[in-house]
């Protein structure tokens, strides 16, 4: 069973068909402006709530719910430490088993939750709606080196690749009488036949496939060209220029409001 | 007692989807050929044998020993498997040492392991290399570095997974000298092969797999003969066997010197009765 | 136009001493069958690589002598621009893919991307290429997906996309078990009646015997001989090069059996089959 290093869903919304390039930028103007531009609460739950219904249009909100029960921890902890323990707490909001949590520190909390979730979910929309070569296919074009283009997208590959191959090393290591199992003197002596093999055949693979590579004109000097070029919709021009006007008018109702 | 024994063996990776179905036979000194297309269940069988797997149902006692109670690790003592690709075994920066591996491993002393890893090392004549870099050695050499850090351990069951793939004339012909060796010694040698041609020559009996159940289990003339059912397999008959069927000759003949003796008797019948 | 020209082809690998290649030279016809045959470390690969430029190219080391193919002077070309005339396909089948792409058909795209062919052309190239070699059904399947058989008849369609006139295939069946080899024996065959030059390295003498117009026999980096399937199997030193003829022809060696008309021995079943039957007959 071949396995990619990638959360990519393909659930053919217009969400998957945007360029990638419009995601990235997404990314930039939802980051810069409720962190640095216009750095106010209700700006960053503007971009959450807006992260969430492209997510939720795109029919991949379920693969969200994971991450956000990972960071739901870090959350958790971020209210805790600054409700009790900021060094500007004042005000007394709530008390709960004899713990007496402050205004102040739990709205700074709340502003480090909302930027936390702001990026989260920004990144997750690109991440879970995008093919990652597809976005390295547009780097590519963009002016990144194709070789390493070509080394990000064959490292998504290649590394689980890698991982199985651990699975055979570690049978043919145990037949010849290795434990790799017990105690912690135990597994670290079995390190290194487990590793050294999967880091010599790379070596060999990798050698390999480079000449399979360039008998396939890896190394040619013309201008390259891609199976899949898509052009740009209308649809991608439009959100793009949304996206650039409304971080022009960030910046203009920054010194208005200032 | 039975050096293997096999007991209505079935195994499945996942649920539902059985790789051997209620397998069963017994194996005592002498060698056996596994064959059988990709995905018939050879590998999985041989890492059964070896207790890198454990059966779903049934039983494989190995010397009187139940695989399900010991451990692969534990089992380096009695039986020997020398994998497919021997890169991803090889670890260390000399031949010698690598041959070495096993040997130390079940607890044989520095010297003991250093004398056998050079017996083994002749055995597959490289012993002329022992000093160097398995790396720099060709993937036939290295495969015959494998089979030798495995004869080095000196075990009463040695099992290979398809020595003769990128060998040459040269290098079969050590592998078959290698079997044979290894039988004459009293061992049982069994091995997962593609190549009718060296079954036909080396192996005394056949087991043909198809689709994880056990089709065929006999003498190899006589799993040969039964070109049919080998049919159902992908599988076909040696080409000695096959020019001797073509030809019209009874019996089923399985090498070179056989048919050569066949063609001479029947010349000889022919020139008797004109 | 010759399809290759070799002459006096030397060649040592850098940092070693013995010549990999020494004084190969040899004629190919276009839309001819070569095998090449010789025991481990002949030299086989390293002519194989010399073929498409990866020697010196891709190894550098110490050249001398001239390989020509289709036209185009090996030394003072480059890989990639050789890619449009000759192609190579290697022994693993699993390092050939280029785990860049997510499906069959992308993957064969990869070639042409970099030549900078335009979409339409790409898009009938490999859709001539996948049907050629079969794998038409499978394109959107995963490369990593197919089995060992299917992946190397892939690696075939990405070369033949590029419309190599000569393909060299350097022992793509020894990693395969039969049915898969069979598969790869079948579409290198349908690739010659396409008029493809092929050049292939194979250690089943019985296949090679059967599918070569010629062969070529190498020992220590020399070309031994070049000829017939017959001729070469034929020589009683063939053993001293570490090869062994296909096992008809050791049976017709052994029982004197011979082409009365050429002298040689028989290479195929067919063939060995038809002079017994002859002698049978005659005694």
């Amino acid at each position: 069973m071949a396995r990619v290093l990638s959360l990519y869903v393909e659930t053919n919304t217009f969400v998957q068909r945007l360029d990638p390039m419009v995601k990235l930028l997404y990314i930039l103007v939802a980051v810069l402006i409720s962190f640095i531009i216009l750095p106010f609460r209700w700006v960053g739950a503007a971009f959450i709530v807006l992260s969430c219904l492209a997510l939720l249009y795109a029919r991949v909100f379920a693969r969200v719910v994971p991450l956000l029960g990972f960071s739901f921890l870090i959350l958790v902890s971020i209210v805790i430490i600054q409700g009790l323990f900021m060094p500007g707490n004042k005000t007394p909001a709530i008390s709960i088993f004899g713990l007496t949590f402050y205004k102040e520190g739990l709205l700074y909390a709340l502003t480090l939750c909302i930027r936390v979730l702001d990026v989260l979910l920004a990144f997750a929309l690109l991440v879970l709606t995008t093919r990652p070569s597809d976005l390295i296919q547009s780097l590519v074009k963009r002016g990144l080196s194709p070789r390493f283009g070509y080394v990000l997208s064959s490292a998504l590959q290649v590394i689980p690749q890698m991982m199985s191959q651990v699975d055979s090393i570690m049978d043919a290591q145990r037949s010849r009488g290795l434990e790799t199992e017990g105690s912690l003197w135990v597994r670290l002596k079995a390190f290194l036949p487990l590793i050294g093999p999967v880091v010599m055949s790379s070596l060999l693979e990798t050698r390999e496939r480079a000449m399979a590579l360039e008998v396939r004109g890896f190394s040619a000097s013309g201008k390259k060209t891609f199976l899949y070029e898509r052009e740009s919709s209308t649809l991608d021009r439009v959100l793009q220029w949304a996206l650039i006007v409304v971080l022009i008018l960030s910046v203009v109702l920054r010194f208005v409001l200032v | 007692m039975n050096l293997i024994e096999v007991n209505n063996v079935s195994f499945a990776y996942t649920e539902g989807v059985p790789v051997l179905k209620n397998v069963t036979f017994s194996l005592n000194n002498g060698s056996v050929a596994i064959i059988g297309q990709n995905g018939s269940g050879k590998t999985t069988l041989v890492k059964l044998l070896k207790a890198l797997l454990k059966p779903t149902s049934g039983d494989i006692l190995i010397n009187g020993i139940n695989t399900k109670e010991t451990t692969a690790a534990k089992l380096a003592r009695t039986v020997g498997l020398v994998f497919q690709n021997p890169n991803d075994q090889i670890f260390k920066n000399k031949v010698l040492d690598e041959v070495m591996f096993g040997p130390l491993n079940i607890g044989q002393s520095m010297e003991e392991a250093r004398e056998n890893a050079i017996n083994a090392l002749e055995t597959v004549s490289l012993v002329d290399k022992k000093e160097e870099n398995p790396y720099d050695l060709s993937l036939s050499e290295r495969k015959l570095v494998s089979i030798a850090s495995i004869l080095s351990m000196d075990t009463d069951i040695v099992i290979l997974d398809e020595p003769t793939i990128a060998q040459d004339y040269l290098g079969k012909a050590k592998i078959r000298s290698i079997v044979h060796e290894l039988v004459r010694r009293g061992k049982l040698v069994i091995t997962i092969t593609h190549d009718m041609d060296f079954v036909g020559e080396c192996f005394q009996r056949v087991i043909v797999l198809s689709e994880g159940q056990l089709l065929l289990d006999g003498p190899a003339r006589e799993v040969f003969s039964k070109e049919d059912v080998l049919r159902t397999a992908n599988l076909e008959p040696p080409y000695v066997t096959q020019l001797s069927k073509t030809m019209g000759y009874q019996g089923v003949l399985l090498s070179v010197e056989e048919f050569v003796v066949y063609y001479h008797s029947s010349v000889e019948n022919l020139e008797r009765r004109s | 136009m010759k399809a290759v020209v070799v002459e006096n082809l030397k060649y040592r690998y850098p940092s070693t001493e013995r010549l990999a290649l020494s004084g190969v030279s040899f004629e190919v016809e276009q839309g001819e069958f070569i095998g090449i045959i010789g025991k481990n470390l002949a030299g086989k690969s390293t002519l194989c690589e010399a073929l498409v430029g990866l020697v010196p190219h891709f190894y550098k080391g110490a050249y001398g002598g001239r390989v020509v193919v289709d036209g185009v002077e090996v030394l003072s070309s480059s890989v990639s621009e050789l890619a449009r005339h000759i192609g190579i396909v290697f022994q693993n089948p699993f390092t050939q893919i280029t785990a860049a792409k997510l499906t069959v058909y992308e993957e064969v795209a990869f070639g042409l991307e970099n030549l900078g062919f335009q979409r339409e052309e790409m898009v009938k190239r490999i859709d001539y290429a996948l049907k050629l070699l079969g794998l038409y059904a499978y394109k959107d399947r995963n490369p990593f997906e197919l089995s060992g058989g299917q992946m190397q008849r892939l690696a075939i369609a990405s070369i033949i996309a590029m419309k190599p006139s000569i393909i060299v295939l350097d022992e793509p069946t020894s990693q395969l078990d039969p049915l898969g080899s069979e598969e790869v024996f079948r579409a290198v065959q349908s690739l010659s009646k396409e008029g493809i030059t092929i050049i292939m390295v194979e250690q089943k003498m019985e296949k090679i015997a059967q599918y070569a117009d010629k062969i070529i026999l190498m020992n220590e980096g020399h070309l031994v001989d070049f000829g017939a399937p017959e001729e070469v199997f034929s020589r009683p030193d063939l053993e001293s090069y570490g090869v062994e003829p296909p096992v008809f022809t050791t049976i017709a060696k052994s029982l004197g059996i011979k082409d009365n008309k050429t002298g040689l021995y028989p290479v195929t079943l067919e063939q060995v089959r038809r002079l017994m039957i002859g002698e049978s007959h005659r005694s």
